[in-house]
C-alpha cells in the first residue's frame, strides 16, 4: 500500500467520524447563522441615512422636495437641505463638516470634502434632473472634492480585520485542539500501536492533519465565503473590495493550519498518558494567542509601523496578521509573496522536525517526553 | 557460529555481530520460510530487555511464547512491527528483512488493547482491513465474516466503548485477523477471557495455523499452551532458554515427576533412593522429583516395601514444571 493510500484512508476516517459528531454540524450552523444574521440585523438597526446638502443662494423652489423624492429609493434616506449665502460660505460649511455636500447649481457642480459619497451624488443628480425636467443620460452634475480623497480606514474594514483574525484564531485553535485530542486519544488507548504496525508515523500525521484541516477549511470557506459574497453583493454597507480581504482568510487558514496542526500533533504525541488533551496543546495555543495579541496591538497602534510589517511576514504570525492588515491598510504584493514563501518554508521545516518528534513521542509510553529529549532520540537512529 | 570479542565498547561488538548475521542469513538461507528473529538486542536505560534473542515461527505452526514477566516477550513481539527500535538484530520474513510491505500481511494484537472507542465495531474492523491493503469491498465482506465467526454480528453497529471487556477483546482479535494474515503475533490473547471465550480463541488460532498462518502468541496459562500448542519458546532475561516441540522439551528435561499414593505407610515416609526429592505431600499422596537416571522400578519397589501402593505415575515434567525449572532464578 502506498503512502498516499494510507494518508487518504486516515484522512477519510477523520472526516467521516468527525462529521458524524453533532458538535461539528452545530458549530457550522451557528457560524453561518452569525454571518447571515449580522447582515439581516445590520439592515434592521441601520439608522436611516441623512444627507446634509448645502445649496448657495438663490435656492430654486421645489429643490428640497425633489431631493427628498430622489432619496426615497435609497433605503428611505433623508435629505437635509441648507441654503447658504454664497459658494464660499458653502465651502466653509463643508470644510467644517456641517454639511456632507455642496450643490453649486450655477456651474452644475457637486462638491464633496474628500471622499465622494456615490449615493449622495446619485440622489443629488436625480433631484436636479427631475427639478429641471431633463431626462438622463446627459451628465448633469460634475462631481469634485475640496481635497484629494484621504485613505482613512473605514469602520467596515476595521470590522473585517478584527473579525477575520478572530475567526482565524478560533478556527486554528479549535481544529488544532481536535488534532491534539485525536493524537492523545490514539496514544492513550494504544490503537496507535496497531496503526503504526502498517503505517509510517509521518503518513499517520499527514492523514490526520489533512483530514481535520479539510473539515476546518470547508467550514471556514463556507462561513468566510458567505461573508465575502454578502460584502460583494452590497448587503453590508461596506466597500465591495473588502470581499477580497475576507476571502483572503480562507487560504491563510490553510497555511496557518498546516503550520500549527503539525505543532499541535507533536505536542499531543509528547503528552504523558495521564495528561489530558487540553493541557497538552497549551504551548501551541499560547503561541497562537501571543501572536494574535501582538498583531492586535501592532495593527491598532501603527498599522504601517515596523512591528506590523514584521508580523505580516513572520511565518508564525503571518496567518493571523496578514489578512487583517490587508483589510485595514492593504499589503503590498511583495509582502504577500515574502510571507507566502516564508510560511511554506516553515511548514516544510516543521513537518520534518515535528514529524520526527511525533513519531518518537507516540511510542514512548509513561511519562511526559520533552521536545529536546524526543529530538535527541530521533538523532540516535 | 561467530566468535565475539568483548571490548570496552560493547555496542560496537554487537553491531559487528548483527552485520554478520545479516550477511549470513541473506546469502546462506534464502529458502527459509516464515518468521525469524535473529540475535535481537535491546536495552532500555539500565534494563536489558532483549539479550540476543533468536526465534523462528514456520508457516502453519503455532508457537507459544512463554516467560516470566519482564523477560522480553512483549519487546520481541513489538520489534516485529518496528514499534521498538532494536539496538541490533534482524527480523526476517521468508528470509528477507521485514518492512512495511511484509507487515501488511501480518496481524498483531498488542499487549495493551486499543481500538477507537467511539467508532463502530464493523466499520473499525473494515478500516483495519483497508489499512492492511484490502479494497473496500473485500474489507467489508471480511469484517462481516469475522464478526459473525466471533459472534459479534449483532454488535456491528455498536461503538467499541459500549461493549463489555470480553467483547472488546473479540473485536480486537477480528482487527488482527481481518486481512487473512500470513503471520499472527498475539500478545497475551487469552488474558482476561472466560473459559468459553478461551475455547473459541484456541479454536480460531488452530484453524488459522491450519490455513497456513504462522502463529506466535504469548501466555502465562501454561496448561492451556500445553493443550493447544505443539511448539513453545521459553524466554528468560531477554534470551531463549528452551525452544521446540513441547513433548520433546519435556522428555529432554533432566527431571522426572513421580506421583505416588500409598496407604499404610509410616508418616513422613520417603523412598530411600538417591536423586529423589520431595516436591509436595498432600492428602496421602506424594509428589516427587527425580533425576532422569533414577530407575522407576527401583522407586516402585521401595514404595511397595513401605506400604500398599494405590497409584503410581512416572513421566516427564509438565510444561509448567519445566518452565519453573528453566526460568527459576
Amino acid at each position: 500500500m502506498s503512502g498516499r493510500t494510507a494518508i487518504a484512508l486516515i484522512a477519510w476516517r477523520e472526516i467521516r467520524e468527525r462529521t458524524r459528531s453533532k458538535a461539528f454540524l452545530a458549530s457550522t450552523l451557528v457560524l453561518l447563522a452569525l454571518v447571515g444574521g449580522s447582515a439581516v440585523l445590520g439592515r434592521m438597526f441601520d439608522p436611516t441615512t441623512t444627507y446634509r446638502v448645502a445649496v448657495a443662494e438663490p435656492a430654486p423652489p421645489g429643490l428640497g422636495a425633489a431631493l427628498q423624492h430622489a432619496a426615497e429609493p435609497f433605503d428611505d434616506a433623508k435629505v437635509q437641505l441648507r441654503v447658504v449665502a454664497s459658494p464660499a460660505a458653502g465651502r466653509q460649511a463643508l470644510e467644517a463638516e456641517e454639511v456632507d455636500a455642496l450643490l453649486l447649481l450655477s456651474d452644475d457642480r457637486l462638491v464633496f470634502r474628500a471622499n465622494v459619497d456615490a449615493k449622495a451624488a446619485a440622489v443629488a443628480d436625480a433631484a436636479v434632473r427631475a427639478h429641471r425636467r431633463q431626462l438622463p443620460p446627459a451628465p448633469e452634475l460634475a462631481i469634485t472634492t475640496l481635497h484629494p480623497p484621504d485613505e482613512e480606514t473605514t469602520d467596515a474594514a476595521i470590522l473585517v480585520a478584527y473579525v477575520g483574525s478572530l475567526l482565524l484564531l478560533t478556527s486554528l485553535a479549535f481544529y488544532g485542539q481536535w488534532v491534539v485530542t485525536g493524537v492523545v486519544e490514539e496514544k492513550n488507548n494504544r490503537v496507535v500501536e496497531l496503526i503504526l504496525s502498517t503505517v509510517r508515523p509521518r503518513h499517520l500525521l499527514a492523514g490526520k492533519v489533512i483530514g481535520i484541516g479539510l473539515l476546518g477549511f470547508a467550514q471556514l470557506a463556507l462561513v468566510a465565503g458567505l461573508a465575502a459574497a454578502l460584502l460583494v453583493s452590497g448587503v453590508f454597507d461596506a466597500p465591495a473590495e473588502l470581499g477580497g480581504d475576507v476571502a483572503l482568510v480562507i487560504p491563510w487558514f490553510a497555511l496557518g493550519f498546516a503550520l500549527y496542526a503539525v505543532a499541535y500533533a507533536a505536542a499531543g504525541a509528547l503528552a504523558s498518558r495521564q495528561q489530558n488533551a487540553d493541557t497538552a496543546g497549551q504551548p501551541v495555543t499560547y503561541t497562537l494567542l501571543g501572536v494574535y495579541f501582538a498583531g492586535y496591538v501592532a495593527l491598532s497602534s501603527a498599522p504601517d509601523g515596523l512591528l506590523a510589517h514584521a508580523l505580516t511576514v513572520f511565518p508564525v504570525s503571518a496567518p493571523l496578521v496578514l489578512p487583517a492588515r490587508s483589510a485595514l491598510v492593504g499589503v503590498p504584493l511583495w509582502e504577500h509573496a515574502l510571507a507566502l514563501v516564508l510560511v511554506i518554508a516553515s511548514i516544510y521545516a516543521l513537518v520534518r522536525f515535528a514529524g520526527r518528534v511525533y513519531a518518537q513521542g507516540l511510542l514512548h509510553g509513561g511519562s511526559r517526553l520533552g521536545v529536546r529529549a524526543a529530538w535527541r532520540l530521533t538523532q540516535q537512529r | 557460529m561467530l566468535s565475539v570479542t568483548q571490548t570496552a565498547d560493547g555496542r560496537g561488538t554487537r553491531g559487528q555481530l548483527a552485520t554478520d548475521a545479516v550477511g549470513r542469513t541473506r546469502t546462506a538461507r534464502p529458502d527459509v520460510r516464515g518468521l525469524e528473529l535473529i540475535d535481537l538486542r535491546k536495552g532500555f536505560d539500565e534494563v536489558v530487555a532483549l539479550d540476543g534473542l533468536s526465534l523462528a515461527v514456520k508457516p502453519g505452526r503455532m508457537v507459544g511464547f512463554l516467560g516470566p514477566n519482564g523477560a522480553g516477550k512483549t519487546t520481541a513481539m513489538r520489534s516485529v512491527f518496528e514499534l521498538v527500535e532494536l539496538d541490533t538484530g534482524e527480523v526476517l520474513w521468508d528470509g528477507r528483512p521485514v518492512g512495511l510491505a511484509e507487515r501488511l500481511e501480518f496481524g498483531y494484537m498488542p499487549e495493551e488493547r486499543g481500538l477507537y472507542p467511539r467508532m463502530q465495531v464493523g466499520e473499525q474492523i473494515e478500516y483495519f482491513g483497508r489499512l492492511h491493503g484490502l479494497d473496500a469491498g473485500r474489507a467489508r465482506a471480511a469484517s462481516a465474516r469475522w464478526l459473525e465467526r466471533l459472534g459479534l454480528e449483532d454488535r456491528a453497529r455498536a461503538k467499541v466503548e459500549e461493549l463489555s471487556h470480553g467483547t472488546q477483546q473479540r473485536a480486537q482479535l477480528a482487527a488482527a485477523l481481518v486481512h487473512e494474515p500470513k503471520l499472527l503475533v498475539l500478545d497475551e490473547p487469552f488474558a482476561g477471557l472466560d473459559p468459553v471465550a478461551v475455547l473459541t480463541l484456541a479454536e480460531v488460532l488452530r484453524s488459522e495455523a491450519e490455513r497456513g498462518a504462522a502463529v506466535l502468541f504469548s501466555s502465562h496459562q501454561l496448561e492451556l499452551v500445553e493443550d493447544i500448542c505443539e511448539e513453545v519458546a521459553i524466554v528468560d532475561h531477554g534470551r531463549i532458554v528452551a525452544t521446540g516441540d513441547v513433548d520433546g522439551l519435556r522428555r529432554a528435561s533432566q527431571h522426572r515427576r513421580i506421583e505416588l499414593q500409598l496407604d499404610d505407610a509410616p508418616p513422613g515416609w520417603l523412598p530411600d533412593v538417591s536423586g529423589v526429592e520431595l516436591v509436595e505431600r498432600r492428602n496421602g499422596s506424594v509428589r516427587l522429583s527425580a533425576g532422569r537416571e533414577v530407575d522407576p522400578e527401583q522407586l516402585l519397589a521401595a514404595a511397595e516395601r513401605a506400604g500398599r501402593v494405590v497409584a503410581f505415575s512416572y513421566g516427564p515434567p509438565s510444561l509448567a514444571e519445566l518452565f519453573v525449572e528453566l526460568v527459576a532464578p
